[in-house]
């Protein structure tokens, strides 16, 4: 087609500028790469991090282009009318996507998007101020204890992961924290940051992001964030907390077996990229490779856990 | 702040860059429906392959002409080129259609490159203790200062209260529709999934203001603006000296703006409007807001500009966006390898030094471009014949409503918006209230839930809303503008009862 | 329209209609809120109902109680508003399956014979349509390709 041959934007052309074309599978132009929601978010980052990799490696351009509406929804409900010849592709998130359509009939369904990789998950993390009275988690449980409902932790909205995790850990460690919803993860950090709530339910990646103005209380991985040595995980600490927000990219659902494959395979080589592991691990990231062969099996599992987290925070029906 | 940072920005690359990304974005911004966010995120591939710094002088000057482009579409068409000039609107068409269109371009240039200039000096000298005034506006804050843009409707709807207030709760309520941002429920959908998303911004101000505009320009065979017989080529001089005599208003609204700008999730449409309202608020006797008062233009134009300076600081500063181009500039920067957040002044200073003396001077060669851009625009405006311009503006509303989400339907609900505001503006339920609801309905929604979540989790309601010192000054403010004008009006008339 | 005010007068039954459907609006808005789960998704939206259902209301009986020609629909020929709209739309519905570039031609279309008024001569003709195709496919290619807005 004519507008795939003529390379969109000086971008490309600078970009391309030099570098050899061809030796790229089955892509043909520059690819459409759609995040659901506005710019600045942990998906967006990604993606900008995948960017030069893809150029580098395929030869072709990616051109991230955003879609906000519904938490996501209004993209991934939009994903299976596109066009499924593997030039255009959409970012994914967990939970957003197992829990939306389990709440109301948002026009897609989690079983119908065609995820073909998870590549990277932010680990949840309990973020304090640098100048919090809280120096470990203890101190935020004893906290919680003595006065209940008085510990506000800010998240990024409601039915999120970051909602859940809380609901979750308040109920692992007998406590009752007060969860104050705001508009993504920026919104939240600026709370806490101002002092506005006590502790935040954040992810690594704050973390990183935000250095020696907060400490973070511990993570849930299975093992420290090699970025974080000294911040324990919730296991270490005794709560059977291991998870976060998960990230993928799904193709329409018309595309080939062949296409998902080839996708998968393109994406997993990014990821495979010392290069790439390491600006995701210092961006706060933690790095995933479920590729599309083991995609039913990973959805099953993770779906079944947040469907049955979020029925008994009475999130859902 | 060394010199030799100032000097690096001086490079010919980089000034080529600075006046390309002006130019780029005027024009970007004029065009309703194209945002400067779309320009950029196609753009940030760019700063992989370029210097850091310089990658960052052409967004940075993209951004600050994006904004300043918006005042095109609002003074010529009534319709904001994007959100940050919709109070342009208020005064900018009326001069537009008294013959002045030409004059109010110049003046929009004059506001929109000092308060750019005062927004990007804020940020070279002030960011670190500025970036503060983001940590201290809390949800509650957010709240108020929402309720005090909303305040704005009473002084526009001109005499009609009710019908204002009714408007502007109508576009509340229009902004709750499709998934709710912080709670986990879907509102007022239906069950339909066209309005999961709701009513984007964008797509709202073209419909509820160049919708009616278009459907009013056909019915009647008059030009489109009045124009003098003797079209004088600029007015250059003219709108300096006002602009010069509204000094006190060009620092007041660009201070606003700045401030504003610091706010993440305010954004240049709230900084327009408080300083509009401000503006309107100490206005002389002799001025009247609304029907084409130069100072109205001037105070948004300068206050939207400034949010550019001032949005960056808390980007920088804190690491947390302002607006989304903010956001898109962020993650160029992380791809970079840049490390914003506390330490960058220190660890990549260098670079954020360029990148600020390129933002100044991208802003000064705003003036020239600008005045040369806004001329051009304004003859191509009032030259074209209306049969032409009528389609062609109707042309740009649905390509730029679409290529927001990439959606037909988005397309179709401004439609629906644009005849329904043309319809209920006929009737006395003008845009502008409904569009304030809508723009700072989620504002006041998320700041109202928090404030309330947070005041009832610590048994400090009263405390929590009433007995926060900012929260005070801007509740202060806000009945000063409520009903100051009705006190002075009711002595006034105590004092000489027989005028009724 | 100007003269004595009557209660029949276009503007006067607008108005009425108008602020009956406001205060419709916030009567829906709040049945609708009985269906949300989260407390928090409500209170907003309830009291901005209750706020609009006043405001409506009393704005209805302001204009019930005094009548006025005040609002209408002006002068205007309504063929030419009907037929700009109308080829709007229909370019919405045709877009899917005929392509953006010829839906948006619809709507030119549409909005060039709307907003002629004067008489056509065989220059206008072929000058306004010439500049149409040239501003057509102009925008169509800067967001297709430049700014890779994915168009139909």
């Amino acid at each position: 087609m004519l507008r795939r041959t003529i390379l969109k934007t000086g971008a490309a052309f600078a970009v391309m500028a030099g570098l050899a074309t061809g030796a790229s599978a089955d892509i043909d132009g520059p690819v459409n790469y759609i995040i659901p929601f506005g710019p600045g978010g942990e998906s967006d980052i990604s993606a900008r991090l995948q960017q030069p990799f893809f150029a580098e490696k395929f030869g072709q351009e990616m051109v991230v282009s955003y879609q906000p509406g519904g938490g996501g929804a209004v993209g991934w409900a939009s994903l299976n009318g596109l066009n499924g010849d593997g030039q255009t592709i959409m970012g994914v998130n967990l939970p957003h996507i197992v829990i939306k359509p389990a709440q109301k009939d948002v026009g897609f369904t989690t079983d119908g998007l065609n995820t073909f990789y998870m590549f990277h998950y932010t680990p949840d993390a309990i973020v304090v101020p640098a100048g919090s009275p809280y120096q470990t988690l203890d101190d935020l449980v004893a906290d919680a204890k003595a006065n209940p409902a008085q510990v506000t932790m800010s998240g990024s909205g409601k039915a999120s992961a970051n909602h859940l995790a809380q609901i979750k850990f308040d109920k692992m460690a007998g406590i009752q924290t007060t969860y104050v919803p705001f508009k993504g993860t920026g919104a939240s950090v600026t709370a806490l940051l101002g002092n506005q709530v006590k502790a935040q339910w954040g992810y690594t990646t704050v973390g990183a992001k935000q250095g020696d103005a907060v400490r973070m209380l511990a993570v849930a991985m299975e093992e420290r964030h090699p970025l974080f040595p000294d911040v324990p995980t919730f296991k270490e600490l005794g709560y059977d907390m291991t998870g976060g927000a998960y990230r993928g990219i799904a193709l329409p659902n018309t595309a080939s077996a062949e296409t998902t494959k080839m996708w998968s395979d393109m994406i997993g080589e990014i990821n495979a990229d010392p290069a790439f592991r390491q600006k995701m691990l210092d961006g706060g990231f933690a790095l995933l490779d479920v590729d599309a062969g083991g995609m039913a099996d990973f959805m099953a599992a993770r779906s079944a856990e947040y469907l049955n987290d979020a029925r008994e925070a009475g999130l859902i029906k | 702040m060394e010199f030799g940072h100032f000097l690096s920005a001086m490079t010919p690359f980089n000034i080529a860059l600075a006046l390309f990304g002006v130019v780029a974005g005027t024009i970007v911004g004029s065009i309703p429906g194209l945002t400067a966010t779309m320009a950029l995120a196609v753009l940030v591939p760019i700063t992989f392959s370029m210097d850091p710094a310089s990658a960052l002088i052409l967004l940075g000057a993209i951004y600050t002409g994006a904004i300043y482009g918006g005042a095109y579409a609002a003074i010529l068409l009534n319709t904001p080129g994007t959100p940050s000039a919709i109070a342009t609107t208020f005064d900018g068409y009326p001069m537009a259609k008294k013959g002045d269109g030409d004059l109010a371009v110049a003046l929009a240039c004059f506001a929109s490159v000092f308060g750019g200039m005062v927004g990007a000096i804020a940020l070279l000298l002030l960011a670190p203790p500025l970036s503060k005034v983001a940590l201290a506006f809390g949800p509650i804050e957010y709240f108020w200062l929402s309720v005090f843009g909303l305040s704005l409707i009473a002084s526009l709807s001109n005499g009609n209260l009710m019908k204002g207030l009714a408007g502007g709760a109508f576009g509340m309520i229009l902004s709750t529709v499709g998934v709710a941002e912080i709670s986990a429920d879907i509102r007022l959908t239906f069950g339909s999934q066209v309005m999961i998303g709701g009513f984007g911004v964008v797509g709202a101000l073209i419909g509820l203001y160049c919708i009616p505009v278009l459907i009013d320009l056909v019915a009647v065979p008059d030009r489109h603006l009045k124009v003098e017989e003797d079209v004088k080529s600029v007015r250059i001089g003219e709108a300096f000296s006002i602009a010069m005599r509204s000094k006190f208003n060009l620092i007041r609204s660009s201070v606003i703006g700045t401030l504003v700008g610091i706010l993440p999730g305010a954004g240049g449409s709230v900084a327009g409007l408080v300083a509009y309202s401000e503006a309107k608020r100490t206005a002389k006797p002799h001025q009247k807001f609304g029907e084409g008062e130069p100072d109205g233009i001037m105070a948004t134009e300068s206050a939207n500009n400034a949010t550019v300076g001032g949005g960056f600081i808390p980007t920088l500063v804190l690491g947390i966006p302002g607006t989304p181009p903010d956001a898109i500039v962020l993650g160029a920067l992380l791809v970079q390898g840049v490390r914003t957040g506390p330490a960058m002044f220190s660890q990549s200073g260098s670079i954020v030094y360029t990148f600020i003396y390129g933002l100044i001077i991208a802003t000064v060669l705003m003036l020239p471009a600008g005045l040369l851009i806004g001329r051009y625009a304004y003859k191509s405006i009032v030259t074209i014949p209306k049969a032409v311009l009528v389609p062609t503006v109707g042309f740009m509303t649905i390509i730029g409503t679409f290529s927001i989400r990439n959606s037909v339907s988005d397309v179709i609900i401004m439609l629906c918006l644009g005849v329904f505001g043309w319809v209920v503006a006929r009737f006395g339920f003008a845009a502008s209230p409904i569009v304030l609801g809508l723009i700072l309905g989620p504002i006041a929604e998320q700041g109202f839930v928090q404030g309330w979540t947070i005041g009832a989790a610590t048994n400090n309601l009263f405390g929590m809303f009433f007995g926060r010192p900012i929260s005070q000054a801007i509740l202060a403010f806000t009945l000063v503008t409520l009903f100051l004008p009705a006190v002075l009006a009711y002595k006034k008339r105590r004092s000489a009862p027989e005028e009724l | 329209m100007s003269g004595v005010p009557s209660n029949r007068s276009q503007g006067h039954i607008g108005s009425l209609i108008v602020s009956a459907f406001f205060v419709f609006a916030g009567a829906v808005t709040l049945y609708d809120t009985t269906g949300y789960s989260d407390r928090d998704s409500q209170v907003f939206p309830q009291a901005v109902a209750i706020i609009l259902i006043i405001t409506a209301a009393l704005s209805f009986i302001i204009r019930f109680q005094k009548p006025s020609d005040e609002g209408g629909f002006g002068r205007g020929i309504w063929w030419r508003r009907v037929l700009l709209i109308a080829g709007m739309f229909l370019a919405c519905f045709l877009m899917p399956s005929i392509g953006f570039l010829a839906a948006g031609a619809v709507a030119f279309a549409g909005g060039l014979i709307a907003a002629m008024h004067d008489k056509w001569a065989a220059k206008t003709v072929l000058l306004y349509w010439g500049c149409g195709a040239v501003i057509l496919v102009a925008f169509y290619s800067v967001f297709k390709f430049v700014l890779s807005v994915p168009l139909p």
